[in-house]
């Protein structure tokens, strides 16, 4: 663990990267979302006092290099396999706070069945879905949740329901499910967003506690690369494009 | 290159799942089949791709999926499917450094056992390896034509520095021709009617005027499953020995023999570039060596390896694994020979290394 500075020329510090995140640079494109989610992840888990505790699972995908920042035990799956290694861990150390992070290709193509089994089987861990609508890693091919209409590289006129079939809301699907206990869909596009995703890892972390089912939150995300646009024009171009799909809010919370 | 052999081969159907270093055979057949009456789809993982591909061939269509390692580790059980049901498929395997994930953006010849021995029960599959962009072109033709006239998946098997490296061509040279097609059935045979084990069936396609059952599950010449009666037996027999009888027309190498040589370096793919490089530089300096690259690696192509082996003292064989996997195929057919390896992970074997291997040996 890197040095922490506690004041810069005499100054308070008010703000400060959490010491579960690793002194590391990110390798993700600038105006990304993925380094958003991870400090938040870091954050709650610095503010529960849980580093010792926690166990992350990551995807093949962007975040595949999650391990690097995020100062817990940090497993890698095959492609799509993150939730089935999660609750392996699970079942083995139940006292764990245990999390898968996908992306929507691995959670939601490749990995749909483990995704829909985990919720099923009610695993008691959360399930951090990044979905920016696209492959980043690979160059910017269509994903499941790719809009209609969009643009990619494997859709270079534009998504078509009558061949590519429509975007898949995976958040919609699971939350039907008696084993989902906490299902909610955030964004880290502006800085309300940012607090309310945190607020989300928190509530999911504290239920994970009560051993009731799985917890699974959707963050729309962003791929200036992979959108071809700057962050900002990202930010904006998913609030106007990608929420009327994909509209922020919960869609399941604990009765009890 | 891939794309525009498979293309003119007349495939005109595509399905694939985004693996770095096989996007971009995804993106090029995305590109090209719509413009010329076929259809590229994207699937939600490597299993539906290559069950994509096999539906349409079923049909009767020329079809094709591209994946690299951890895909092709999914997409076996179809494989054998493909192999079982007497389905063309081609599969382009273009390798990344493995185990596992492994290493994306990295080249390797790791898979090279992995695709040839992916079947339960010791059945070849026809695999090629193309070591330059023009024989990217001219090998998935012959990739095509082998899998719909014997009736077979075939392994068009390259790597990352094959697959994703810019090399000019000289497009007047590239051959004309399109892929033979499937033989066709007979009205009213049996779907897999064979008089001889190394017969090849006629194609019945799905959706024609007569009926058609296929079965991954062992079957007699009806494709009805059936456990193991004799008839059962005969075409599991008859699915080998329809390769193994012609052997011969398979093997695709290029030989470059010197006489009077002791030593011969055989070597394949993007290592038999460098290989070539290590031999010319070696004859340069007055040594005598023979030379064979292999681009038919499986069934393996025993008389050309045998003819080149005649007053061959040594053998190396350069190749991108950790063990030496081609070798230890070739190994029984090198008898009396010393055989060495020059093995390398995590990056390419240069001339020099294969230079130096040959040196050691004088």
């Amino acid at each position: 663990m890197g040095h922490v500075a506690t004041s810069i020329d005499g100054m308070e510090l008010v703000y400060e990267r959490p010491r579960t995140l690793t002194d590391t640079p990110m390798h993700y494109c600038p105006g990304c979302g993925h380094g958003v989610v991870h400090r938040l992840l870091m954050e709650v888990v610095q503010e529960m006092g849980i580093q010792e505790k926690t166990v992350g699972v990551a995807p093949v995908g962007c975040s595949v290099f999650a391990y690097n920042y995020m100062d817990i035990d940090m497993q890698e799956a095959a492609h799509g396999r993150a939730s089935a290694v999660a609750t392996g861990i699970k079942r083995i150390l139940p006292d764990r706070f245990v999390f898968s992070y996908q992306g929507d290709g691995d959670l939601a193509a490749i990995g749909t069945a483990e995704t829909i089994h985990t919720v099923n089987r009610g695993e008691n861990i959360l399930v951090v879905f990044i979905n920016n609508a696209i492959y980043g890693m690979t160059g910017g091919q269509m994903a499941p949740t790719t809009l209609l209409g969009m643009v990619t590289s494997t859709t270079p006129l534009g998504r078509d329901a009558a061949v590519m079939g429509f975007p898949l809301k995976m958040t919609e699907l699971v939350a039907q499910l008696p084993g989902a206990y906490y299902v909610t869909r955030q964004s880290v596009h502006t800085a309300t967003a940012v607090r309310k995703l945190k607020k989300a890892i928190r509530n999911s972390l504290e239920y994970q506690k009560r051993n009731k089912g799985t917890c699974f939150i959707e963050v729309v995300s962003n791929c200036p690369s992979g959108w071809k646009m700057t962050p900002k024009e990202s930010n904006d171009w998913l609030e106007k494009n990608m929420f009327p799909l994909y509209p922020p809010g919960d869609l399941k919370v604990p009765r009890d | 290159m891939i794309v525009e052999g498979a293309v003119q081969a007349g495939c005109k159907f595509f399905a694939g799942y985004p693996i770095t270093p096989a996007t971009g055979i995804f993106k090029g057949m995305v590109d090209m089949l719509p413009g010329r009456g076929g259809l590229a789809l994207s699937a939600p993982d490597e299993i539906s791709a290559i069950a994509y591909a096999i539906g349409a061939s079923l049909r009767g269509l020329k079809a094709m999926t591209a994946t690299s390692g951890p895909g092709w580790a999914l997409m076996t059980e179809s494989v054998q499917f493909a192999l079982m049901t007497e389905t063309p498929l081609v599969i382009a395997l273009v390798q990344r450094l493995g185990p596992s994930t492994g290493g994306a953006t990295q080249g390797a010849q790791g898979d090279v056992l992995l695709a040839e021995y992916c079947t339960s029960g010791g059945y070849t599959i026809p695999v090629l390896c193309p070591a330059t962009a023009m024989e990217c072109y001219s090998l998935a033709i012959l990739a095509f034509t082998w899998a719909e006239v014997y009736r077979t998946p075939v392994v068009l098997l390259t790597d990352k520095e094959i697959a994703m490296t810019s090399e000019r061509i000289d497009d007047h040279a590239l051959c004309p021709m399109t892929a033979q097609d499937r033989p066709t059935a007979k009205a009213g045979s049996a779907a897999y009617a064979f008089e001889f084990p190394q017969e090849i069936p006629g194609f019945r396609p799905v959706g024609g005027y007569e009926k058609v059952t296929v079965t991954g599950s062992a079957h007699d010449k009806q494709g009805r499953l059936q456990k193991n009666s004799p008839e059962t037996v005969q075409v599991l027999r008859h699915l080998e020995e329809k390769i193994r009888w012609r052997e011969q027309d398979f093997s695709v190498v290029e030989s470059d023999l010197q006489a009077g040589a002791e030593t011969l370096v055989v070597s394949y793919g993007v290592t038999s570039r460098a290989a070539l490089q290590a031999v010319v530089r070696a004859r340069a300096e007055g040594t005598a060596v023979s030379f064979l690259a292999i681009k038919s690696l499986f069934p393996v192509p025993k008389k050309a390896i045998v003819k080149a082996l005649a007053g061959i003292r040594t053998v190396i064989v350069p190749e991108e694994n950790l063990t030496g996997l081609y070798r230890s195929v070739l190994s029984s057919l090198f008898h009396g020979a010393d055989v060495r390896g020059v093995n390398k992970v995590g990056s390419m074997i240069t001339p020099g290394e294969i230079l130096e291997a040959v040196k050691e040996v004088q």
